[in-house]
């Protein structure tokens, strides 16, 4: 078992090991670049993961405190969790469904393509769709997703079959099973699906994608990685220059380590990153480190969200089978003449009764709600997810009076939805209504956005280091050997779902890491 | 939360067996469902004692809220048809007691399996094989669809900002912005087509036309 010294500053730090650390673990260890990786939770695997929703939340979740402020409806029914990731070895992608459609063009330049917006922060990204396609490729055949690479469709589950007869019957054509990352036949010494669903809960059988049956796995064979779990990265330290020299975390058992580093890679998803960025402010970084800009934590995105909820005559059970294997594009189109900038998907998404009722229509009780949870073999589920505006205002911070278990100021995540978010949400409910209506629904229920589960843009890519935090590798403008590795780099949120990006900017970013090594740039 | 000290059981602070009568009735009369039996409503009810009973702020809330619904219910609340009892508890849908009622209950009520099969929800299918053989695409009531990504001659236009175009909402997409024509144009095709998809000429054209018109 590979085994750094704490005090060999010749290694790389990546701190998380999701989508994006991940990978870039991946990549520099195959490229005999020494890793270490730290993961806040424990190391899970497939034959842990537990098919039950609650049971898999509660062993999965990062359930660490949080608080939450704002108009948006989490902060009142779910005040202390305002985003539902993953605390565990391969991070979110293990609870991720599998939905791994790319960006448009237009939706690296957004502030180009759908100008001034009253309260929006849009920004260009500094790159372009044509940057990353050849990314693109490298994260689709990584992650094994279907409809690409010569790879196989998934079939139709029932969900899928009512929602791609709606689509048809309102005039949609692009819908497909997938792209989708999960299966559909044996592929990287992985198997085929048995539709066992339990996609959000980790995933039994291994057919679906995550870092933790993929790349963790391979860069541990490489012999140049050390992982450890349970370590809480809880301060990024650098030297006299600025430049990073040191990740501080908490062990297994508690205790404070110090890990040195020559370059430090930050992944903890869009709400740890800014705080662990915060949390290591000094005199020379006041304001939190890399964060002259000032944007920090601010920009923070979840995606416009939404689910419907139809009923029908007859069975559908939705239950059975892959949780998100059917898409719906035709909405993914940025057209103003819909009344809202930006795009969004349909996907079909399935919830067990336990999560239903507890997310359909949170706080509801009474017959009309328990009569919707009769239904239930009856009911079709879909996703609207779409772009949201960025909002300075829209944010995480550092909360001054609670602390979490290690008594650290936990995060507060701060959220308004821009009127554009809900001329979208709005859109996406009435369109999902339309299409379940022509396929005979009986009724239909409009469920909020649930915790978040894309979670973006607050250390954002930016040309100039005035207005981001990131350049386009997602290196940061203030400190050189410092990069950010996870969608809080997303200068915009796009209509796409995030990991298939995040996957790809990661790959990027190793391939520049790797080469200024190479030229002793860092 | 303020309730009637006049009555003395308000001022209780043990549950009583009376108390888990009235509890079971009000989880029922709240989350009704004709299909179960009372199996698990009276287990939901006792996970519902055995956390208040770790808190000394919900068992005296929930013991005194129990004891205040025969008063609301003129005397006995458990004897109030289902409408009846409904109203009463609509009353104080608001209090800190149904409150922890109606949470907990939606916490364990469903996570119940004699619910789950009540409701037609069969959970956990790995050890029998995943749904692959157990009825995932038994649905027979709609025509079989397409899975594969279109390919027919609509092609699709991420981008359809052009002349003219403006957003309604609000004022809130307020002067759309020119495209540059020339980056953008050029890309028109991108996400969804096959110019340039990069799935290296794998698909099949297996795609029968009667399935996949609906």
């Amino acid at each position: 078992m590979t085994d750094f010294d704490r005090n060999d500053d010749s290694v790389v730090v990546v701190i998380g090991s999701g989508a994006g650390g991940g990978t870039v673990a991946n990549e520099l260890t195959q490229a005999g670049v020494n890793v270490v990786l730290l993961e806040a939770g424990g190391h899970l695997t497939n034959d842990d993961y537990v098919d039950n929703e609650w049971e898999a939340f509660n062993q999965m979740a990062w359930l660490d405190p949080r608080t939450t402020t704002g108009s948006w409806r989490i902060a009142k029914d779910f005040p202390n969790l305002p985003a539902w990731i993953v605390k565990a070895v391969g991070g979110t992608t293990t609870h991720w469904a599998g939905a791994t459609p790319r960006f448009n063009p237009h939706e690296f330049k957004t502030r180009r393509h759908y100008g001034r917006i009253e309260g929006a922060s849009l920004l260009d990204w500094p790159i372009t769709l044509d940057d990353l396609a050849p990314y693109y490729t490298q994260a689709e055949n990584n992650i094994g997703s279907t409809h690409r690479g010569g790879r196989k469709a998934l079939p139709a589950n029932n969900n899928y079959k009512v929602l791609a007869n709606g689509a048809e019957r309102i005039g949609y054509h692009f819908y497909a099973t997938g792209p989708y990352g999960t299966n559909a036949e044996p592929y990287d010494g992985r198997p085929a699906s048995i539709q066992d669903g339990f996609n959000f809960q980790g995933d039994k059988h291994k057919s679906k994608w995550s870092t933790m049956v993929r790349e963790i796995p391979r860069a541990m064979a490489t012999g140049n990685l050390q992982l450890r779990p349970n370590s809480h990265a809880e301060q990024i330290t650098h030297d006299a220059r600025g430049r990073a020299d040191a990740v501080l975390y908490l062990d297994a058992d508690g205790n404070l380590q110090r890990q040195r580093a020559r370059v430090v890679c930050v992944a903890g998803n869009a709400i740890e990153t800014p705080r662990l960025l915060l949390l290591s402010g000094s005199a020379m970084f006041p304001d939190g480190l890399a964060n002259s800009s000032g944007q920090v934590g601010r920009n923070y995105m979840r995606h416009t969200t939404g689910s419907v909820y139809a009923q029908f005559d007859k069975p559908v059970n939705m239950h059975r089978g892959e949780t998100m294997a059917g898409l719906v594009a035709d909405e993914s189109r940025h057209d103003p003449s819909r009344g809202f900038a930006g795009g969004y998907y349909l996907e079909t998404i399935s919830l067990g009764v336990p999560f239903l009722a507890a997310f359909a229509d949170p706080g509801a009780w009474g017959p009309a709600f328990t009569s919707f949870l009769d239904g239930y073999a009856n009911t079709a589920g879909l996703w609207v997810i779409g772009e949201d505006m960025p909002q300075e205002s829209n944010r995480v911070t550092l909360n001054s009076t609670v602390t979490d278990q290690h008594g650290l100021p936990v995060p507060n995540v701060h959220f308004d939805d821009h009127p554009n978010d809900v001329a979208m949400r709005n859109h996406g409910y009435q369109q999902a209504e339309l299409l379940y209506e022509a396929v005979g629904a009986t009724s239909s229920l409009r469920t909020p956005p649930y915790p978040s589960t894309h979670n973006m843009g607050t250390a954002r890519m930016s040309a100039r280091s005035e207005d981001g935090v990131v350049n386009e590798y997602g290196r940061a403008h203030d400190v050189p050997n410092l990069f950010v590795s996870d969608g809080s780099v997303f200068t915009t949120g796009a209509a796409a779902n995030p990991t298939l990006t995040i996957v790809a900017l990661a790959l990027r970013q190793a391939e520049h890491i790797i080469d200024a090594l190479k030229k002793q740039e860092l | 939360m303020t309730f009637p000290a006049k009555h003395s059981q308000l001022m209780d602070t043990q549950l009583t067996e009376r108390g888990r009568t009235v509890l079971i009735r009000v989880v029922r009369v709240a989350f009704p469902h004709a299909r179960l039996p009372d199996g698990p409503y009276e287990r939901t009810a006792d996970i519902i004692l055995r956390e208040a009973d770790a808190s000394n702020w919900f068992r005296v809330a929930l013991t005194q809220g129990l004891g205040s619904l025969d008063g609301l219910a003129g005397g006995d609340f458990c004897a109030l048809d289902d409408d009846t009892a409904y109203k009463v508890l609509r009353r104080i849908e608001g209090t800190d007691f149904f409150g922890f009622i109606r949470r907990t209950t939606v916490l364990n009520l469903y996570d119940d399996p004699a619910v789950w099969a009540a409701l037609g929800y069969q959970g956990p299918s790995y050890d029998q094989g995943g749904y692959i053989n157990r009825g995932f695409d038994d649905l027979d009531w709609l025509p079989e669809p397409r899975i594969e990504e279109y390919e027919g001659p609509v092609t699709f236009q991420p981008n359809w900002e052009g002349p003219g175009s403006t957003a309604t909402t609000n004022g809130v997409v307020a002067a759309p912005a020119r495209a540059a024509d020339s980056e953008t144009q050029g890309h028109l095709n991108a996400t969804l087509s096959t110019q340039q998809d990069p799935r290296q000429g794998v698909r099949p054209a297996e795609k029968n036309p009667e399935k996949a018109s609906i």
